[in-house]
């Protein structure tokens, strides 16, 4: 009886783990997230630039369209990936384009090293599975 | 009379050229250019090459998905730009993204070919302003 229920609570538990993961899209096979401009190791005068987000072998559609082989950019300035089972943090260094956009305007960056990483999101922010994701990118902008 | 008569033929003549898109608004800064090859650009036959879609101040959404401010591109090749207020023709010479693709690789026989892009709305239609980029040449040899 006692195992009985343990392999029941087993079972649900496992359904229940299955289920969130079954939540997230299945990754467009092949894509490939990279960012097109700026190169690794740039030097931004003036700390203002436009990043060129590129994406190949998927399309990008505006966050809550939900429909196979797209997603939206997120742009993570000066921070690691976050975790990749859950909606990505909408905060200044996880910038999101959810209208579909697939340039960024970014502006006032401090004379310093800073990094950049794109992340492809659903139509839901969550990553695909397997996530998508770019190089990390450092560049620099010099004293003022 | 004759006054009505000329102001009708008059008015018939300025009208098409009121009609010159579809119905869905783009933001005016709206920027549609092509980020690679370059105008006059000399690439090797026989070697697919990447071209590179490069749109700021609007979005990419795949056809069918009514957005404001957003899109899908259509590239252009050797061909002039079509009537701006019926659906973009889809041929050899005008080749739709409607997956919201923001690249695609290309391989064109030998000689001069040009190149632009033209944004659609949902319906395939250009925007009211249409947002177009400027017409590239390249040479293939």
């Amino acid at each position: 009886m006692l195992i009985r229920i343990l392999a029941i609570m087993t079972m649900l538990n496992v359904s229940a783990m299955t289920a969130v993961w079954a939540e997230q899209t299945p990754a467009p096979k092949n894509a490939r997230l990279y960012i097109i401009w700026p190169p690794d190791g740039a030097v931004i005068k003036g700390g203002k630039l436009w990043v060129r987000m590129g994406l190949r072998n998927a399309g990008v559609a505006p966050k809550g369209v939900e429909m196979a082989n797209v997603g939206h950019h997120h742009l993570l300035l000066d921070t690691d990936l976050p975790p990749l089972d859950e909606e990505i943090p909408s905060d200044r260094n996880h910038l999101h384009f959810g209208g579909g956009q697939t340039e960024a305007r970014l502006e006032d960056l401090s004379p310093g090293e800073h990094t950049i990483q794109l992340l492809l999101g659903d139509d839901n922010h969550v990553p695909h599975d397997p996530p998508i994701y770019s190089n990390k990118i450092t560049i620099t902008v010099p004293p003022y | 009379m004759v006054r009505q008569i000329i102001a009708s033929l008059v008015a018939i003549m300025i009208f098409p050229l009121i009609v010159t898109a579809g119905d869905t608004s783009a933001p005016k800064s709206a920027y549609l250019y092509i980020g690679w090859p370059n105008d006059g650009e000399v690439i090797r036959s026989g070697h697919p090459f990447r071209v590179w879609f490069g749109l700021r101040n609007m979005g990419v959404a795949p056809k069918g998905v009514d957005r404001h401010a957003a899109g899908h591109h259509h590239l252009l090749i050797d061909t002039p730009l079509p009537p701006f207020d019926e659906e973009i023709p889809s041929d050899r010479n005008h080749i739709h993204f409607g997956a919201g693709q923001t690249e695609t690789m290309l391989e064109l026989p030998p000689g001069k070919h040009t190149l632009q892009l033209l944004m659609g709305d949902a319906e395939h239609l250009p925007h009211n302003p249409p947002i177009y980029s400027k017409q590239i040449t390249i040479t293939v040899k």
